[in-house]
């Protein structure tokens, strides 16, 4: 295993078009606890992203600001801004949602409050050792970690775009939208923080590892995260979330299925991996022209 | 090859720590992560509400008064003001001047700015009964500042803030307090009648009709202010920026001046040049008229974070040293308001800007 960058990869890369944050907002009333009609558990396997995402995405836009200085390409730093801005936007959007979990009679303070520690203590900027050139691994860390995530964020907004059975099970288009359009920008914006990790770093042992620790980190987060809102749904008697309704919901189309993750997950350690081999700008581009909140928040920009 | 008394009890420890471990989790499902004292997330901000223009009717010469209904809105203490999204996505800050105790609708009132900026005439030409708003707030960056006496001035539509404040002032037995209104006619000022009922008989208002009286006396309401009025008596003041200013240079010594001008450009059209200081950095940049912080800070420092530039994601926000900030993002708190700026789209009310930069 070296530690060198690989070569470029040799596909096309689609043309270049500017990424802009879109002014989104969602109005939460009318959007029940358990959204994917009679199934709590969908509902809330899916409801983990608003826990996870309002202080990772924050983290995403902490980190990569700092990482600015040490961009010397100019396309790539347009990207980057636009990149943070898309990423500021996704965890407002879905920051909006916890007040209206907790007016249904869910809490998410308990489970929050610690992924604000994760993010804001464990994953901030003061690391174990002192010294200029440990910040900078500690910074170089953090950006290999976020390219790893972005590269299951990309999987998940794919897979949400196409996940027609929720809308064939009646789920609430509030909701949908807000992970669609998500899901949209999470796919137009793939390559920007593989990309970046390449250009400041790429070294390919820091990407194995960090492959590992955000995959490791994001299942421990999960689980724990559909457990806790399963144990504190008011709604009585319902069922232990187990590994089999996951496996069982993903066969069926209602959540990504087991045996496409484990497809997936692995190829971002390919020699000549790129995230513009994943999914389809174009049907990202198409979603966010008739998104309802992407559309409305554009014509409020014109 | 170990021996199998060691497997055994490894085994029967590693079934033991496993028990235990399960048994914690189900006790607590979130154990074992610590918590940040003061989470961050879920933090209810002030969210975009969707309100119903209820009813749009013209209460003075020019002036719209608005009510927009809406269920268990957020509560509101005088001297607050809503961001009011109009249909065009132009965004603009009005007073609330109805009562803090009604939890279904909020009352704004606007003036007609024929060379404004355009909001006033959207509010006065196209927003009708019946149509749907979204507003952001509210917020307050005019408290009524606790003292034992008071003195009110107001200048045209400036009574927005102020009108809340004389009722609850007055609300109050043996609470002393003043109240100046100018305006150009008695005609164009609104709720006239209220304010003269409240203030009935016993001299503590103070109307100025510049068409019928001329300037308004300042100097001898501030006279009369030091004879009779206690030491620490608060002057709230909202109106136009002469006004205002006339009205800080004449404050009497002791006493606690609240000021609430109108934005700048609500009236003159356009923005002015300021200055800005980073004072890490040890520059002071000029920002022009048609220019922003942003712009003027990234010629020095080409590395500083933005992104949205329409004061929507928060990329750019400073902390702020020093200076009075127009705040003209939709995203930050009071709180981040008080000591931070979207250096995007905000800009100084006047010279020094000093960012920790």
């Amino acid at each position: 295993m070296s530690n060198s960058p690989d070569p470029a990869p040799s596909e096309q890369v689609p043309p270049h078009k500017p990424l802009k944050a879109r002014k989104v907002s969602f109005s939460w009333e009318g959007t029940p606890l358990h959204w994917v009609p009679g199934d709590p558990f969908t509902s809330h396997t899916i409801n983990v992203l608003h826990l996870l995402l309002p202080a990772g995405e924050r983290w995403f836009v902490h980190v990569y600001k700092q990482v600015l200085p040490y961009i010397r390409d100019e396309r790539l730093r347009a990207d980057v801004v636009g990149f943070i801005g898309q990423e500021a936007m996704h965890s407002q959007a879905h920051d909006e949602v916890l007040p209206h979990l907790r007016e249904s009679g869910l809490d998410p303070t308990p489970y929050t409050a610690q992924v604000d520690w994760l993010f804001e203590k464990l994953l901030g900027d003061r690391f174990l050792l002192p010294g200029r050139r440990a910040r900078r691994w500690w910074l170089m860390e953090r950006v290999a970690v976020i390219a790893a995530i972005e590269h299951y964020t990309a999987f998940l907004g794919d897979w949400i775009l196409n996940a027609s059975e929720l809308d064939r099970r009646g789920a609430d288009p509030t909701m949908l939208d807000l992970l669609r359009w998500h899901g949209a920008e999470e796919v137009e914006h793939r390559s920007v923080a593989f990309d970046l990790f390449r250009h400041v770093d790429g070294g390919y042992r820091r990407r194995v590892r960090t492959w590992l620790t955000g995959l490791l980190a994001m299942f421990f987060l999960w689980q724990r995260g559909v457990r806790f809102f399963m144990a504190n749904d008011p709604a009585p008697n319902l069922r232990k979330p187990t590994f089999r309704g996951f496996y069982v919901r993903g066969k069926r189309g209602l959540l990504p299925s087991t045996r496409a993750m484990a497809r997936s997950v692995p190829r971002y350690l390919a020699r000549d991996y790129h995230p513009s081999q994943e999914g389809s700008t174009e049907q990202a581009v198409a979603y966010l022209a008739s998104s309802p909140a992407a559309v409305a928040a554009d014509r409020g920009a014109a | 090859m170990p021996r199998p008394l060691t497997l055994a009890l490894t085994a029967g420890a590693a079934l033991l720590a496993r028990r235990a471990v399960r048994r914690r989790i189900e006790g607590s499902p979130l154990w074992p992560l610590p918590a940040l004292a003061e989470p961050v997330s879920g933090r209810p901000r002030s969210r975009a509400l969707r309100l119903t223009v209820a009813a749009h009717q013209t209460v003075a010469d020019g002036v719209v008064q608005l009510q927009l209904e809406g269920r268990e809105l957020p509560s509101w203490a005088p001297g607050a003001h809503l961001d009011l999204v109009l249909p065009s996505g132009l965004v603009r800050q009005y007073s609330l001047c109805g009562d803090p105790a009604d939890t279904s609708s909020y009352t704004v009132a606007t003036r007609l700015v024929p060379d404004g900026r355009g909001g006033s005439r959207e509010v006065h030409e196209e927003l009708r009964a019946g149509m749907a708003v979204e507003v952001r707030g509210p917020r307050n960056r005019f408290p009524l500042a606790p003292a034992p006496a008071y003195v009110f001035v107001a200048g045209g539509i400036g009574i927005t803030p102020i009108l809340p404040m004389l009722r609850a002032v007055s609300a109050q037995p043996g609470l002393e307090w003043r109240l100046l209104y100018g305006g150009r006619s008695r005609a164009s000022m609104p709720y006239l009648a209220e304010i003269e009922k409240l203030g009935a008989g016993d001299g503590r208002v103070t109307v100025v009709a510049e068409d019928e009286d001329g300037l308004p006396d300042l100097d001898a309401l501030f006279a009369g202010v030091a004879a009779d009025l206690p030491e620490g008596t608060a002057v709230h003041c909202c109106g136009p920026e002469a006004l205002t200013a006339a009205v800080e240079a004449r404050v009497p010594e002791g006493a606690v001046l609240r000021l609430e001008r109108f934005a700048p450009g609500a009236s003159t059209g356009g923005d002015r040049p300021f200055e800005v200081e980073l004072r890490r950095s040890g520059r002071t940049l000029t920002v022009a008229a048609d220019s922003t912080v942003l712009a003027a800070v990234r010629a020095e420092l080409p590395d500083t974070a933005y992104s949205c530039e329409q004061g929507f994601c928060g990329t750019c926000q400073q902390r702020v040293l020093a200076g009075e900030v127009d705040h003209r993002d939709e995203l930050l708190t009071d709180a981040e308001r008080a000591e931070s700026m979207l250096i995007c789209v905000s800009r100084a009310r006047r010279s020094p800007l000093v960012l920790d930069l």
